[in-house]
């Protein structure tokens, strides 16, 4: 029973079908929506980070175990357990994520997803290569200690990855209300990829959008406004090993060039926190467009979002004009 | 061993062939930027806050400059089908040679530029020489 297959190794051929038929819609209708260069960049990050998780898999596999021989009580293998550790492993999924966008360590990494300026399918491949370095696995790390077993973990965890994938596309508009509220849909999605003021920084989940909505990071697209992608500082270009490393480069650098008590900033602080005020935080961003928009518009955000909060209802802004 | 390098070479061939699918398809297509309000609006949707009141357009409409109220430059560079633009902080390497102006931006990811600016190459070369020390 504790042995079991990788989901992820049977859904490949399945990615591979899915990504050439968007490629053929994208051909019909919005041939912009690929870019060759940074469709094979998105893939080749894919590859790469398979090889990385073969390299280091084992290891991280073996900590799980570690924890797991600490559990103070077993969870038992059976049906409530399964739909119990998935939702939970998404939980720890909503904390990493949150935590990849909110502590530059773990921005490094997870900044490979993000740098494209495109949104398909290829894109939700574009995964990191230095996850085990960034030791992001320890967010799922408390599942195991609680009981949950190592096999099961894994097998949830790549559920929710496959899941994952179908939501990086522009080519399904909106899912039906009731998935919409719940669920992390193409919609909710395109969000939490985008460098709109507006955007940043939300929509965290995985699979289940409620965590968002929970915790006060859920942001409803608006129709009106056209998304970019990307990060706030795009890349220059289409190198894959920049792209790879670029922003472990920039720790490094600002740790070695700042004042003594400024370094620890640059590695526990928001991407873009600078010592002297000289770089832009996601968070000064958003002020900046909250504070130039009109304040009708930011009070009926906030009246919109009170109601998101306390009825979990999504809700569609008016800003025409902003 | 085997089996795994045989699963790599076959997910890196199936990497490379819908690469080459996406060119084959002619996806991607050729973006250029237009005109002046173009650039302009392009350095304010990548750098919020940065209102532009001039701008000069590469010949073949690759890269422009784009100029605020406070002297401050935006560089605009085409990557792929997309833009990518970088806010200018001296000091600026820039080399005038007639018309054509080299901008050096000595960032690791942005490889020198040069824009065909024509007669306009001059003023543009020299409003570099002002740029204040800022963000956005």
């Amino acid at each position: 029973m504790e042995k079991l297959p990788d989901p992820v190794q049977y859904a490949i051929p399945a990615f591979v079908a899915l990504i050439i038929i968007e490629m053929i819609w994208a051909k019909r209708r919005a041939p912009d929506k690929y870019e060759p260069k940074d469709t094979l960049n998105s893939l080749l990050f894919g590859f790469g980070s398979t090889v990385a998780g073969a390299l280091f898999g084992a290891v991280m596999i073996g900590i799980a175990y570690s924890a797991y021989a600490l559990r103070p009580f077993t969870i038992p293998w059976t049906w409530w357990a399964w739909g119990l550790c998935f939702i939970l492993d998404d939980l720890a999924y909503y904390v990493f994520h949150r935590s990849a966008h909110r502590i530059r360590w773990f921005w490094a990494s997870h900044v490979n997803h993000h740098s494209s300026q495109h949104y398909n399918l290829s894109t939700a491949l574009r995964q990191s290569w230095t996850g085990f370095f960034a030791v992001g696995f320890i967010f799922r790390l408390p599942l195991a200690f609680i009981g949950f077993h190592p096999a099961m973990l894994l097998f949830c965890g790549a559920l929710n990855l496959i899941y994952q994938f179908w939501i990086h596309t522009e080519s399904i508009r909106r899912m039906p209300r009731w998935f919409e509220a719940v669920m992390n849909t193409p919609s909710h999605h395109r969000v939490h990829h985008a460098v709109n003021p507006r955007y940043l920084d939300r929509n965290y989940a995985g699979t289940f959008i409620v965590w968002d909505k929970m915790f006060g990071t859920f942001t409803p697209e608006v129709g009106d406004e056209p998304i970019r992608y990307g990060i706030v500082k795009q890349l220059g270009n289409f190198n894959l090993l920049w792209g790879v490393f670029h922003e472990w480069v920039g720790i490094f650098q600002d740790l070695w060039r700042a004042p003594f008590k400024a370094k620890l900033g640059y590695l526990i602080g928001p991407p873009g926190w600078s010592h002297d005020g000289s770089r832009d935080t996601s968070d000064m961003i958003r002020e900046r467009w909250e504070s130039a928009i009109d304040p009708q518009v930011r009070s009926s955000r906030a009246k919109s979002r009170d109601v998101d909060e306390h009825t979990g209802v999504s809700t569609t802004l008016d800003t025409n004009g902003v | 061993m085997i089996a795994f390098a045989i699963q790599m070479a076959a997910s890196l061939a199936a990497v490379l062939a819908l690469g080459w699918l996406a060119r084959w398809m002619g996806l991607g297509g050729d973006t250029r930027i237009a005109d002046q309000a173009h650039a302009i609006r392009i350095a304010h949707d990548a750098l919020y806050g940065f209102a532009g009141v001039d701008a000069a357009i590469d010949r073949a409409g690759y890269s422009a400059l784009v100029r605020d109220a406070q002297a401050r430059h935006v560089l605009i560079m085409v990557k792929g089908n997309k833009f990518v633009t970088r806010l200018m902080t001296p000091p600026i390497e820039g080399r005038l040679d007639h018309k054509l102006l080299t901008i050096d931006l000595r960032e690791p990811d942005c490889p020198p530029v040069t824009l065909n600016l024509g007669d306009k190459a001059q003023y543009w070369a020299s409003g570099l020489r002002h740029i204040p020390v800022s963000k956005v």
